[in-house]
């Protein structure tokens, strides 16, 4: 009964907030106030505030401060009585301003501006006193301290309570398209449901294919369903998908504009063959690029497969593996020789256009999904396991490319020295996870436990007699069915040590290794002899992460994962407004929480392109003519070209694009003239507020 | 000349003065000055008494930094020990102020204070450092070049771990010291499990001296295998371990290997000519005769 009121007042509110959109703009100069009366209300969020602060004296000092016309203090302040309270006394009491001293503004600003507009105050006249994460939190054991900061905090608030205006927010059309940047598993679901949602979609791949790193492996735990047979299908419903703009061998390259209004550019890499809707444009009848192969043999430059980890040749003009989608050859400029051999063998379709450039196509979509994926950590690094200098330690991508049966061994596990097959095979596990030296990463890399037990399940299964020993921290099998999966694996054979692998040395004869590592179960020091090794190495952001983030405005954690706006509560947002992320690049996942993220950032990102507009908080700055001098000097500083000088009535004055601006106040603090109005944090305010806290009140 | 404070530690002065001797000789050859830090102490040994009193541990390698800011010459030393124990009390005092202020509660007893204003070197690292001498000036000092030998290293563990607190790279296969043997016109020989520690530190050889060397022993079987000529150090307790541990394992495991060790400034020593005489080595337990042969 309770949501039934709210959402009946929630759309009454909707409808009055679009009102003023297409009424006068807000006045561009201080309106003119009547007297303030501000009031003053105080949570004790349970013990979480009133377990360190005194709230009775708090609200005694607030009572004594200017401007301030009533004072209550509450429990639970957000709760709906909590909310209650507020839109009575702004009623009562004829408030002008709204003041509550609670925990952060990230937390409950919507809450509580909500409330003070059912109290028939515009929301902006509300502030927030931080008196929990940056008070009581941190200072749980000095209630006296506490209490005298968070008299500090309610009367700066009251300050700037007393001079805030009515403020309205704009409102920009949404762009009916969406893009999502990178076409691993994350991505293609991500772009398949925003298209299934009657969303244009455009799938941008920096590789020649899409699939991503799921294409690599072979089988995926705990159910061990060959991996590309259950990705395939999703692959081609992407290619094939009517509101899918497949954009492959292709990255981004700048982006500007806002959440409904983002201008991308993208770079089409030169792939040097023409797809058929190429060729077609280009009116090459029935031409372009059919995936039939014949250049493939012609071509006589040999370079390592990516794909396969280095393991397998390809031509210098290549499909990285049968089931590439599109089907459409690359040339590799690097090693190319432009022999011209394979526009021979192309012949009619003349497919092949060597001295092809980089293509620059502009994009505008209204929200975008980040789904860039990761690499695997430089497990070489980590010297003492002897990576790239022992023939017989691998990662575990190569395993899977080893033990695949579209691999360059056909599927059968051997060693890279001698091409034996391995009868007793380590697997190193939190290889450079979970690792505190400085050289690998601290956090968990999450999917390595449990595809390492599916590698040991594997070997059993396939090659009769041969042990695989899991030298482990902990087995994390954290997902549905996982823990059964850890079970059945102890049940087939494998050893399971608990502890580090310390070093490992090599016979340089033999190649076999001797693994040295410490048994914390028995409590002991352990050397085991092994034929291979398998690093399960740590995983890190992909390598063009980072330049990509920045395009997008996009925050990182310290690690470089992508971070999202709320860890809990919002982990497919970020802080950049229409920016969304999907799988890996936010952190370590595995397929299904991957997939899950995506389809939640589909859905977060296609909920403001069927609204069809969103709503701009309105810390716009604002020009008063007549103190602007027209000198400009605002223009080059504006870092999101949101300001112009036009000419008004025979003078230059400096205008602002409302949606453009994002409020720094760059522009502000800069003017010479003391000409721009930065709404909602105007010089007025904020000197008051610092008055406020340097005065102690006695302004 | 750069010159230094010349923190000889304990192991060196009492069981192979010839470590001094050459350190200071072959320097002054290579542009390096050494003066003997006066009224230096104890490190103290990282193990011994880092382990039981940390107080007693950084006030005393603090009361050594003192001397040396005095001298105003940063430190040389010759011992991977002492590096642990003074190069990392002078990094941890330069950083943590709490750290430094307790100590220099206690320094005020002996009217010093701490004041953070030196760096602290292993000679080795002054060596290679190609802006102090470098392996061009190494080469160029030889006079009676080692060829013919083959010389395997042994680096010791405080000098090059724990890596994230160290400078010196790869922990796990470094091989600059092997470039500093080369140098010499010997052949620098590969050997398993190179990193492996000596046996004796962390107080190891103190407690448990089975156990010590135990370990010493693997290395000397893998030392074995390759057949080399002799075994180089960096450090005197290694050194020790090395070779008076060859007459205690032939004790108590009967097993005898007569592998010649030298620390790093001895074969420069000989390799610019001084004399076996001039440093000492007939004070070593095992004796370096047969390597001597092939050299001189």
């Amino acid at each position: 009964m309770v949501e039934a009121k709210k959402s009946k007042k929630e759309s009454k509110s909707s409808k009055e907030h679009k009102a003023p959109v297409t009424a006068a703009p807000a006045p561009a100069a201080p309106q003119v106030q009547q007297k303030p009366r501000v009031g003053v209300f105080i949570c004790h969020c349970g013990t979480n505030i009133a377990g360190s602060i005194d709230i009775p004296a708090l609200q005694e000092y607030a009572k004594t401060l200017p401007n301030v016309a009533h004072v209550d203090n509450y429990q639970y302040q957000c709760s709906t009585p909590g909310q209650n309270k507020i839109i009575d006394a702004i009623k009562e009491h004829k408030l002008t301003g709204t003041v509550v001293a609670a925990c952060s503004p990230r937390l409950h600003e919507p809450t509580f501006r909500m409330a003070t507009k059912e109290g028939g105050l515009n929301p902006f006249r509300f502030e927030m006193a931080n008196i929990r994460e940056q008070n009581s939190w941190v200072h749980m054991h000095d209630r006296e301290g506490a209490t005298a900061k968070a008299k500090d905090a309610v009367r700066i608030a009251v300050a700037k309570a007393s001079l805030l205006e009515d403020l309205f927010p704009r409102s920009v059309p949404v762009e009916k398209a969406a893009m999502v940047v990178g076409a691993g598993i994350a991505g293609m679901q991500a772009a398949l449901d925003l298209a299934n949602a009657g969303i244009k979609t455009y799938l941008i791949e920096k590789n020649p294919s899409i699939g991503g790193r799921m294409s690599q492996l072979d089988k995926t735990f705990p159910t061990l369903d060959c991996s590309q047979c259950i990705l395939t299908p999703k692959m081609v419903d992407v290619g094939r998908a009517q509101n899918i703009e497949l954009m492959t061998y292709a990255e981004v390259e700048a982006v500007e504009g806002y959440i409904g209004n983002f201008d991308v550019t993208i770079r089409k890499k030169a792939r040097g063959v023409l797809t058929p809707q190429e060729a077609e444009a280009k009116g090459i009848v029935g031409g372009g690029c059919n995936g039939c192969g014949d250049c493939d043999p012609v071509c006589p430059v040999v370079q390592p497969n990516e794909f396969e980890v280095g393991m397998k040749p390809r031509k210098a003009i290549y499909i990285s593996h049968p089931q590439v989608v599109p089907l459409i050859y690359t040339i590799d400029k690097d090693s190319c020789i432009k022999c011209e051999l394979c526009v021979t063998a192309c012949g009619d379709k003349k497919a092949i256009v060597l001295d092809q450039e980089d293509e620059f196509v502009k994009l505008k979509v209204g929200t975008a999904i980040l789904a860039t994926g990761y690499d695997i950590f430089p497990i070489e690094k980590k010297e003492e396991w002897g990576y790239k200098k022992f023939d017989n330690v691998v990662s575990s991508l190569e395993f899977e490319r080893l033990i695949c049966a579209s691999g360059p061994t056909g599927g059968h596990l051997i060693r890279p020295s001698d091409g034996e097959t391995p009868k007793k095979v380590a697997f190193v596990l939190c290889a450079g996870s979970r690792d505190n030296t400085g050289v690998g990463k601290p956090y968990c890399s999450r999917f390595c436990c449990m595809y390492s037990l599916k590698h040991a399940h594997q070997i059993i299964e396939k090659i009769p007699g041969c042990i695989p020993y899991i030298f482990y921290m902990d087995i994390r099998s954290f997902g549905k069915m996982y823990e059964e999966f850890y079970y059945r694996i102890q049940d087939e054979g494998a050893k399971f040590i608990r502890g580090r692998v310390s070093h490992i040395l090599e016979d340089p004869e033999t190649k076999n290794l001797k693994v040295f590592a410490d048994d914390t179960l028995l409590d002991r020091p352990i050397t085991l002899d092994m034929d291979m090794v398998v690093l399960a190495a740590a995983v890190q952001p992909a390598e063009q992460t980072d330049k990509t983030r920045k395009m997008f405005g996009v925050s990182c954690s310290m690690d470089g994962w992508l971070l999202e706006a709320h860890p809990k509560l919002n982990p497919c947002g970020t802080t950049t407004a229409g920016v969304f992320l999907a799988g890996v690049c936010q952190g370590p996942k595995d397929i299904p929480d991957a997939v899950a993220s995506a389809e939640g950032a589909a859905s977060a990102a296609s909920i403001p392109i069927h609204k069809g507009e969103v709503e701009l908080e309105p810390y716009f700055a604002q020009c008063m003519e007549e103190k602007c001098a027209g000198c400009g000097m605002c223009v080059n500083l504006c870092p999101y070209s949101a300001l112009a000088l036009v000419d008004k009535e025979g003078k230059k004055v400096m205008q602002v694009t409302e949606a453009k601006c994002k409020g720094c106040g760059t522009c502000g603090a800069f003017c010479p003239g003391g000409a721009i109005w930065m709404q909602h944090f105007a010089t007025p305010q904020i000197v008051a507020q610092i008055d406020a806290f340097l005065l102690g009140g006695e302004q | 000349m750069n010159s230094y404070a010349f923190y000889l530690g304990c192991i060196a002065p009492n069981r192979y003065p010839g470590i001094e001797a050459a350190a200071i000789k072959t320097g002054k050859k290579l542009g390096i000055d050494l003066i003997p830090l006066k009224g230096a102490s104890c490190c103290p040994a990282p193990g011994a008494f880092g382990s039981i009193d940390l107080d007693v541990f950084y006030a005393m390698a603090a009361r050594n930094l003192v001397l040396a800011e005095q001298m105003k010459s940063d430190i040389a030393l010759v011992c991977n020990g002492c590096y642990k124990s003074i190069w990392e009390v002078n990094h941890k005092l330069k950083h943590n102020d709490d750290l430094r202020d307790n100590v220099n509660e206690v320094l005020k007893e002996i009217d010093m204070e701490f004041k953070g204003t030196i760096e602290v070197y292993h000679l080795a690292e002054l060596l290679y450092d190609p802006k102090i001498v470098g392996i061009e000036k190494i080469r160029e000092s030889v006079t009676n070049p080692l060829t013919g030998t083959r010389i395997a290293v042994h680096y010791g563990c405080h000098l090059i771990k724990p890596k994230k607190e160290r400078h010196f790279g790869s922990t796990d296969r470094p091989t600059w010291i092997e470039e500093m043997v080369e140098a010499l016109g010997a052949e620098a020989v590969e050997y398993r499990n190179k990193m492996l520690c000596c046996g004796a530190g962390g107080g190891v050889r103190g407690y448990d001296i089975v156990h010590a060397l135990d370990i010493a022993n693997e290395k000397l079987i893998n030392l074995q295998e390759v057949q080399v000529d002799a075994l180089t150090d960096i450090c005197p307790f290694c050194q020790l371990q090395f070779d008076r541990g060859q007459i205690e394992i032939q004790e108590k495991f009967g097993a005898t290997y007569n592998l010649p060790v030298l620390h790093y400034s001895e074969l420069l020593g000989l390799a610019q000519g001084m004399s076996p005489q001039d440093l000492a080595l007939d004070l070593h337990g095992i004796s370096c005769e047969p390597f001597l042969q092939k050299i001189l």
